[in-house]
């Protein structure tokens, strides 16, 4: 999610393109382009339901041996097209927007468990969805243009995409800033936390791929001595989060949400601080709701595997877009997305007016006659690195 | 209809995922594969609801807890097949253990986990420490003591037996874990009979002091946990002397280190190396003549003045010691329930390994069947699943009870406590020996938990009160209300025993599998037991003071009867928990798989206890028709195992290896890493 855009796809040729694949002969590697540089290669329904059926037919090929999924601009990709589903929302037709969703976790999952190599290369913007179509593969590729960012909360929603998986994983207590906060992390930061597995210059991708290009074989091992190869050891910078473990660890490990942010207000009493000061800062304009929801996701997901994590998430994300508790989501997408006025009324505002028990019914079954919990797709001879996430 | 469309696909599944696919790289090794089952299992309830269910309260809270242990390498996290597991390293010495159960404590003492646990007053506080209590018992059972010892031993004496001035000085540091408390009532020569122990403390008017002695060996405090290497502070339990008489066992506050060294006059010694519980440390303590300030004597229920005279507004000693007790509450209310976690952490063990690992084929050349497959292994596991459920039903009625607590409801407290907590850590010794042996082998290496746990949990039994003794009190305290409503002539009232009031339940001649299922009949059962036991009971005392045996004696004769008895107020008391649970759940697969837990629970239970065949509530036919039903049971619980044991709240990274990808947590990759 996150997407910048608004533009609507035209036609049905451009559709196809939008997922861009490369088929170089004699080579058993796919590569898969995200192809809509003008909207950051925001991930559409269709573009989702392609990589759908490229990566399940990937994975009964024994041609392929390789996924790689990139691109194309500055931006991997900023994140799912959200604006369709928010035009649905105020239509009324909130319900397609859950099919949205529906897809995208799905073909999460799969990329969770997929069963040969994943290769992504984040040579840009990775937001959101994006997040969730390579954190979750074998393989992140990080570079010096790399921007990470979960930013749901500030929109009112909470990061989705497996995410209560993927950042309740990170070292300490660095998810929970990360999600919480929206903060922006570069390659050095992602390669340091564990988002990426290895950081190459983009100015090598290029031989990078290419030798990708010529392996035949899915043991992980041998294509990770492979990126070896490309990678460097980047230096994190002096004013990095990642150098704030502590202070992270310290605050952003508290039981609530109120906790965390006195205990920030706490650490800045008697001396400044001007990240912890930002920090508290991005808390304070996020949605209020979005922060408790986000906070509990990430704590269950820690203890949960990556398929209860997309059924939970699922759930919530159906209850965000009925609306019953709170309206964050349609009033944080007009403020950033549509009106970019970028001044988002939450509603409740501010965090003691949301009680246990509304937290609690983003979390609870949904109550809709239409509604169905996610079903996740079968799934068979996983590889090692796949059972263990289940 | 949709259901068996759904059971054909499953089982489809199963043969298609079974043949060798030619796309799988591993599928030309004539090795075995790790299947993870829950990809051939299915749920058929929401294990969300269950496990809400089953844990009952502060979930969100058990949540950020098992996180916050995750999360820090204090918790010494290892991976194993792909996955994290959290355990304390058993292998460390004695001394390596309790200085990492101390480091443990202080970190989550820093994060805010106790913030109210004795500052606070009310049931939401109260219930969100037990949640954390049983969180850190899953972990590991030395943290969870040293902290019950610091917190509900010695916190709760100050705040239940102390008064405000104690409040004031001591309360808040102990939260923050500043002073390190220690409980210091058992003696070499004194356990659970606490009147008899041979501390004694005399006052002294001119410094208006206190002077605690220890006369003799016998004497000396044992087992005082945190006394060895860490408390700072001590509640002493000792016999006060007034002038030569002496009032009964009182409590005082005594410092027995300053600045990590021993204070004048104090003797410690260490308890040394034990069988489990190592990170405890558990010492002995000598008190010569120690002197403490007047205002050390814990003084809700009697006091001195200056001038060395003694007072109390409650002029009963009986009722005077069972004040001072009341801490000990607490503590068998935490074991109780801790004890039924430790049994869903071995069964989830066991369950899961026995859903992946396989043994001998039934056809020639056929494929291996799953343990779990197995009918007589259905028979070892599931019933004591079902019994774990239905003790998890009756901790948290204890704990609702103790929380909500009234002088009125002392009593019942008292004796439900008693009963629970000795038949529920029973259940977990005796379930914990099972799963280990159905992990083969596997059980025995501590990284998998099961066999260790044994021995952590052991001292479970006699800890807090002896587990035979506490049953004693309950046929004594059964018999009592016996003799009130008799002499009397009123009915009976409390600890549930209104259905001796009513007519006898008779049980039918032919029991049908419907008849043992439908949850009258399973009352009947349990409320005919419990009357028949509690009238011979009462007959046979009584027959035995006719004859000339005094009261404690007669009750001492009739120990065979008594223990029948107990046993029979936990099972009916323990099943009224269970209905209870049960109608508050309206979500109907829910509801099924909790009908056929709740049989199982009564039918075991009437396999188990012969009293049903010896005092005839059941016909051999019956009882036959009984062991049938719980065979049926087991088949129809076998398809439902796996959710059940993901409901049980217990995280992956708290159970063990053998319970996920044992074949991978053991390859050479795994040795050379």
């Amino acid at each position: 999610m996150g997407s910048l855009s608004l533009r609507l796809v035209s036609s049905r040729d451009q559709e196809e393109q939008e997922v861009v694949v490369e088929e170089k002969s004699s080579s058993f590697v796919r590569i898969l382009t995200l192809n809509r540089p003008k909207q950051l290669n925001a991930l559409s329904l269709q573009m989702i339901c392609r990589l759908w059926d490229l990566f399940l037919a990937y994975e009964q090929d024994p041609n392929v041996k390789i996924v790689i999924l990139k691109g194309k601009g500055r931006a991997f990709c900023a994140g799912g097209d959200v604006a369709s589903v928010v035009r649905d929302i105020n239509q009324g037709k909130w319900r397609s927007g859950a099919e949205f969703f529906r897809k995208e976790y799905m073909l999460n999952f799969v990329m969770a468990t997929y069963r040969k190599p994943q290769v992504s290369i984040l040579n840009g913007i990775v937001m959101g969805g994006g997040a969730g179509a390579s954190i979750h593969g074998r393989f992140r590729v990080a570079t010096e243009n790399s921007v990470f960012a979960m930013p749901e909360t500030a929109l009112g929603l909470f990061p989705d995409v497996g995410a209560s998986y993927y950042l309740s994983r990170l070292p300490g207590f660095f998810g929970e800033y990360v999600g919480l906060t929206g903060t922006r992390l570069d390659g050095a930061e992602m390669l340091a936390c564990g988002l990426a597995t290895h950081f190459v210059p983009s100015a090598r991708l290029s031989m990078l791929e290419a030798a990708l290009c010529k392996v035949n074989s899915t043991d992980p091992a041998i294509i990770s001595a492979i990126i070896d190869e490309y990678s460097q050891q980047p230096n994190i910078k002096e004013r990095s989060a990642y150098r704030r473990l502590d202070v992270i660890d310290r605050c952003f490990s508290r039981r609530t949400v109120e906790d965390i942010l006195y205990s920030l207000e706490r650490e800045v009493i008697d001396k400044e601080d001007e990240w912890i000061s930002a920090t508290i800062e991005s808390l304070k304009k996020a949605s209020p709701t979005s922060l408790k929801i986000s906070l509990r996701s990430i704590r269950e997901g820690r203890l949960q595997g990556v398929g209860q994590c997309l059924v939970r998430e699922y759930r919530m994300v159906y209850h965000v877009l009925q609306g019953e508790v709170s309206k964050d989501f349609s009033e944080g997408c007009r403020a950033i997305l549509i009106d970019k006025d970028k001044k988002p009324k939450w509603e409740p505002s501010n965090l003691e007016l949301i009680s246990d028990s509304m937290v609690d019914m983003y979390f609870s079954k949904v109550n809709d006659e239409e509604f169905e919990d996610l079903k996740l797709p079968a799934r068979s001879n996983l590889p090692v690195s796949a059972i263990a996430k289940l | 209809m949709n259901r068996a469309i759904q059971r054909t696909q499953i089982l489809t599944g199963h043969l298609l995922s079974s043949s060798p696919s030619q796309s799988s790289p591993l599928s030309q090794k004539p090795c075995l594969n790790y299947s993870p089952p829950e990809l051939t299992e299915n749920y058929e309830f929401d294990l969300g609801e269950m496990r809400k269910l089953l844990d009952g309260h502060n979930l969100e809270d058990r949540d950020w807890l098992f996180g916050l242990m995750l999360q820090s390498p204090l918790f010494n996290p290892r991976e194993r097949g792909g996955k994290v597991f959290v355990l304390p390293d058993y292998n460390q010495s004695m001394e390596q253990q309790r200085e990492m159960t101390l480091k443990r404590i202080q970190y989550l003492a820093e994060r805010g986990v106790f913030t109210g646990w004795l500052t606070s007053r009310g049931i939401e506080s109260e219930l969100r420490m037990l949640a954390f209590i049983d969180v850190l018992a899953i972990f590991d059972h030395s943290l969870f003591l040293k902290l019950v010892v610091h917190f509900l031993g010695w916190g709760s004496a100050i705040k239940f037996s102390g008064t405000k001035i104690h409040h004031d000085k001591w309360l808040r540091d102990t939260e923050n874990y500043v002073i390190k408390g220690c409980f210091a009532m058992s003696e070499l020569g004194h356990g659970s009979n606490v009147r008899g122990i041979e501390t004694v403390t005399t006052y002294d008017p001119k410094r208006e002091e206190f002077v605690i002695s220890t006369p003799c060996e016998s004497g000396q405090k044992y087992w005082i946990g945190g006394a060895a290497n860490h408390a700072t502070h001590t509640v002493v339990f000792s016999q006060l002397n007034i002038n030569g008489s002496n009032q009964g066992v009182h409590a005082f506050i005594a410092q027995i280190r300053d600045a990590g060294n021993l204070c004048p006059n104090i003797r410690i010694a260490d308890c040394g190396h034990k069988i489990g519980l190592n990170g405890v440390d558990n010492g002995r303590i000598w008190f010569d003549n120690v002197r403490i300030p007047r205002e050390n004597l814990l003084n809700s229920v009697a006091d001195v003045t200056p001038d060395g005279k003694y007072l109390s507004a409650i002029k009963d000693p009986d009722q005077r010691f069972a004040a001072f007790l009341a801490p000990l509450t607490s503590g068998r209310v935490t074991i109780a329930s801790c004890a039924v976690y430790q049994s869903k952490i071995g069964l989830a063990i066991a369950i899961r390994y026995s859903l992946t690992r396989r043994a001998f084929s039934v056809t020639p050349n056929g494929p291996e069947v799953l343990l779990l497959d197995y009918p007589s292994h259905q028979r070892r596991l599931l019933p004591l699943l079902a019994k774990t459920y239905a003790m998890s039903f009756a901790a948290n009625y204890l704990k609702m009870i103790y929380v909500k607590r009234t002088p009125e409801s002392n009593k019942t407290i008292h004796v439900v406590s008693c009963a629970f907590k000795a038949v529920l850590t029973w259940h977990n010794t005796r379930t914990l020996q099972e799963c280990r042996e159905a992990c083969g082998g596997q059980g025995l290496k501590t990284e998998n938990r099961v066999g260790h746990l044994k021995a952590e949990y052991d001292v479970q039994s006699t800890l807090e009160g002896d587990n035979n003794v506490l049953m004693q009190q309950v046929s004594k305290a059964l018999l009592a209300q016996y003799i009130a409503a008799r002499k009397r002539n009123k009915p009976f009232q409390g600890l549930g025993l209104e259905h001796m009031n009513r007519p006898c339940p008779v049980i039918p001649s032919q029991l049908t599998s419907s008849v043992l299922r439908c949850s009258q009949l399973q009352t009947n059962a349990f409320c005919l037991r419990e009357r028949d036991l509690l009238n011979r009971f009462a007959a046979e005392v009584s027959q035995h003071q006719t004859k000339g045996e005094n009261k404690e004696n007669a009750f001492l004769l009739s120990y065979q009867l008594a223990e029948d008895l107990g046993r029979a107020f936990s099972d009916r008391s323990i099943f009224q928990t269970f209905i209870e649970a049960e109608e508050t759940v309206c979500d109907l697969p829910l509801k099924n798989v909790l009908g056929l837990l709740r049989s199982m629970y009564v039918l075991i239970c009437m396999e188990e206890d012969v009293a049903f065949l010896r005092y005839g509530y059941l016909s051999t036919n019956n009882a036959a028709a009984v062991r049938k039903e719980v065979t049926k049971l087991c088949s129809e619980l076998r398809p439902h195992a796996l959710g059940l044991v993901s409901s049980l709240g217990i995280p992956d990274a708290f159970l063990s290896p053998i319970a996920f990808n044992w074949v991978d947590a053991n390859s050479w990759s795994s040795v050379k890493n």
